[in-house]
């Protein structure tokens, strides 16, 4: 069962249309959630969490509909919010406790994994101080803490890496994927920093615009292992860039352009790295570095935003799936 | 994850029924506005009036005491309704200077600190919430209104000669009733208000302009338009004519209005405070545009 699964979601808040039309399952132990500022990351936790309803359209949460079950599917969840979230003037141990207990455990069970949980994000010395005493990074550990202390089997977590300085964004990004490698918790991590969904993540939906332009599974891309060659060039005639992308098309080649005269190509089988030399003289481009490298997650993000339509690709997944639904990325 | 190890462990433990959260939400509710020393004044200062009405049945009552205390009347005062009617008075006013202060300190920490998204991320709704918020604030307020208000009503029928208490039983239906009308406009006034301005200091003068501000208004509405109607948004003039009502005592308010338009009049109150909880108790500000 796919940990979410969106069918057609459509959510308006007000009369603007936010997310649009998103479809897609999302099946990996630790998803990314990327996506540029008002991509719709925040709205799309928010509707799996069940504050927004969709106007069209399902979410799914472990095959719980996520407005109408939303209950049920918040005991399964651990939430970690962006902006600050806690409740001051209370001590560190007894907000988680107090999360915990909400979550549904009973009083000593809910002590009891609230010093545990406090302990295992590294707050053990401090948990009896008030979370307003707290630095930026404890507040954003106990933010992890209280998602943590019940035991969710789904952790989401918006931003965990805002405002901390380096040292504490890689204990953080240490310790989630800790969390994703020991436990039955499934991750949704959304960030607008690569780096951090590269380290965690299995799988990666991108957003543009409320709308999917990318589910990729990285673990997938990494393990194929395909041979990208990056060109840049410098157009000898007008458009050549254009032509020459069309005659490596022609051939076979899944290809890409950015700005600058950057290419990026897939090459099949039968074509080697003189014949994009040849193509290119026949079209009046001029390559300037050839270089061959593995797609990265940089890559697939840049991609799709430059395309800003889905880019769909794992084979075993798109044959079994509806056409309309993106599964897993090609290129 | 135990503390020695280091490592996560999901939970497989027993979970509390769906129905008790919100009672998870009181008890911290009630721990946090009892945790302060202000609240402790003031409760404290809620009961002294309970305790001269206390001493006052215990003087009617007791012969020996007055001649002992050189009362020369035989009777200094009745107890009857007008006498609870009283102090229903006195702890119904106290209990809003309590509600002014505990309401904000159930709200505004929540609002202050942004708590509400994590809040509501767990198996509770925005109703749950409430009902929880609320039964902290009624459950302090009935401490300090009805349950006093019967003990006297129950000390009195205890002292007094013959079956006065079910000769008298209309009284403490009236207290009780008369009470829970007036705490739970205070409870949801007292939230409304507190989910709307956020500061603390700045909620408790609010709970207090909003209960007073509107009385004003409404007897310059009544001197200059020469109606009754004005009484209306005088919040003190109608409880204390449906209390009067509800105990069947004896006038001591000069005003007249019909007791569907006081409750016509506190139903709205309700409604408008549950639509602004309805509108500030979210996990997320809906921006229309």
């Amino acid at each position: 069962m796919a940990v979410i699964d969106l069918e057609g979601l459509e959510v308006r808040l007000g009369n603007r249309v936010v997310l649009d039309a998103l479809t897609g399952a999302l099946e990996g132990r630790a998803i990314g959630l990327l996506g540029p500022n008002g991509a719709g990351k925040s709205t799309l936790i928010n509707t799996l969490l069940g504050f927004y309803p969709p106007t069209r359209g399902t979410a799914r949460v472990f095959g719980l509909d996520a407005y109408r079950d939303r209950a049920q599917i918040r005991g399964k969840i651990g939430y970690m919010p962006e902006n600050d979230s806690f409740i001051g003037n209370m001590s560190g141990v007894a907000f988680v406790r107090y999360m915990a207990e909400l979550a549904g455990l009973p009083r000593r069970e809910a002590l009891e994994r609230a010093h545990e949980a406090l302990f295992y994000v590294g707050l053990g010395e401090v948990r009896y101080r008030v979370v307003n005493s707290y630095s930026l990074g404890m507040k954003q550990l106990i933010k992890l803490a209280q998602a943590l202390a019940h035991g969710p089997r789904l952790l989401i977590l918006d931003e965990p890496t805002n405002g901390l300085d380096p040292v504490a964004r890689q204990r953080m990004i240490q310790l989630i994927g800790e969390i994703g490698r020991q436990g039955d918790v499934r991750i949704l991590i959304s960030s607008h920093l690569l780096r951090d969904i590269d380290e965690i993540c299995d799988e990666v939906l991108i957003l543009k615009a409320g709308r999917i332009v990318a589910l990729s599974n990285i673990e997938r891309e990494r393990r194929s292992n395909r041979s990208f060659v990056e060109l840049e060039t410098m157009e000898l005639l007008p458009h050549s860039t254009d032509r020459f992308a069309a005659a490596a098309r022609a051939r076979g080649c899944e290809c890409a352009c950015f700005p600058a005269g950057r290419i990026k190509l897939v090459l099949p089988d039968n074509t080697e790295s003189r014949d994009l030399y040849r193509l290119a003289s026949e079209h009046g481009l001029e390559i300037r570095r050839l270089h061959q490298r593995r797609d990265s997650l940089e890559d697939i993000f840049l991609r799709a935003m430059d395309g800003g339509s889905a880019i769909v690709g794992a084979p075993e997944a798109a044959a079994t799936e509806d056409a309309r639904r993106p599964t897993h990325a090609g290129l | 994850m135990p503390v020695y190890r280091h490592i996560y462990r999901p939970y497989s433990g027993r979970l509390t029924p769906a129905w008790s959260r919100s009672l998870v939400l009181t008890r911290y509710g009630l721990a946090e506005a009892w945790s302060s020393k202000i609240t402790i004044a003031l409760f404290t200062l809620c009961f002294l009036p309970v305790i001269v009405s206390l001493f006052g049945i215990y003087l009617v009552n007791n012969p020996l005491a007055r001649v002992l205390l050189g009362a020369q009347r035989p009777q200094v005062f009745t107890i009857d309704a007008e006498f609870f009617l009283h102090d229903l008075q006195a702890q119904s006013w106290l209990a809003l200077a309590l509600a002014s202060w505990v309401a904000p300190r159930l709200i505004t920490f929540d609002l202050a600190d942004n708590a509400l998204p994590i809040l509501l991320s767990h198996p509770i709704s925005r109703f749950t919430y409430l009902l929880g918020k609320f039964l902290a604030l009624f459950a302090s307020l009935s401490v300090v209104t009805w349950i006093p208000c019967l003990l006297l009503f129950a000390y009195q029928g205890y002292s007094s000669p013959g079956a006065w208490a079910s000769a008298h039983l209309g009284i403490a239906g009236g207290l009780f009733l008369g009470a829970v009308l007036w705490i739970t406009l205070l409870s949801l006034l007292g939230l409304a208000l507190s989910s709307w301005v956020k500061l603390r200091v700045v909620a408790t003068g609010v709970i207090f302009a909003a209960v007073f501000v509107p009385a004003g208004v409404g007897a310059v509405v009544s001197a200059v338009l020469r109606t009754r109607w004005g009484f209306l948004l005088n919040v003190p003039v109608m409880m204390t004519l449906l209390w009067q009502r509800l105990l069947d005592a004896p006038g001591i308010s000069g005003a007249d209005l019909p007791t569907g338009a006081i409750l016509l009049t506190l139903l709205l109150v309700c409604c408008v405070c549950l639509g602004v909880l309805n509108a500030r108790i979210r996990a997320r500000e809906v921006v229309h545009g």
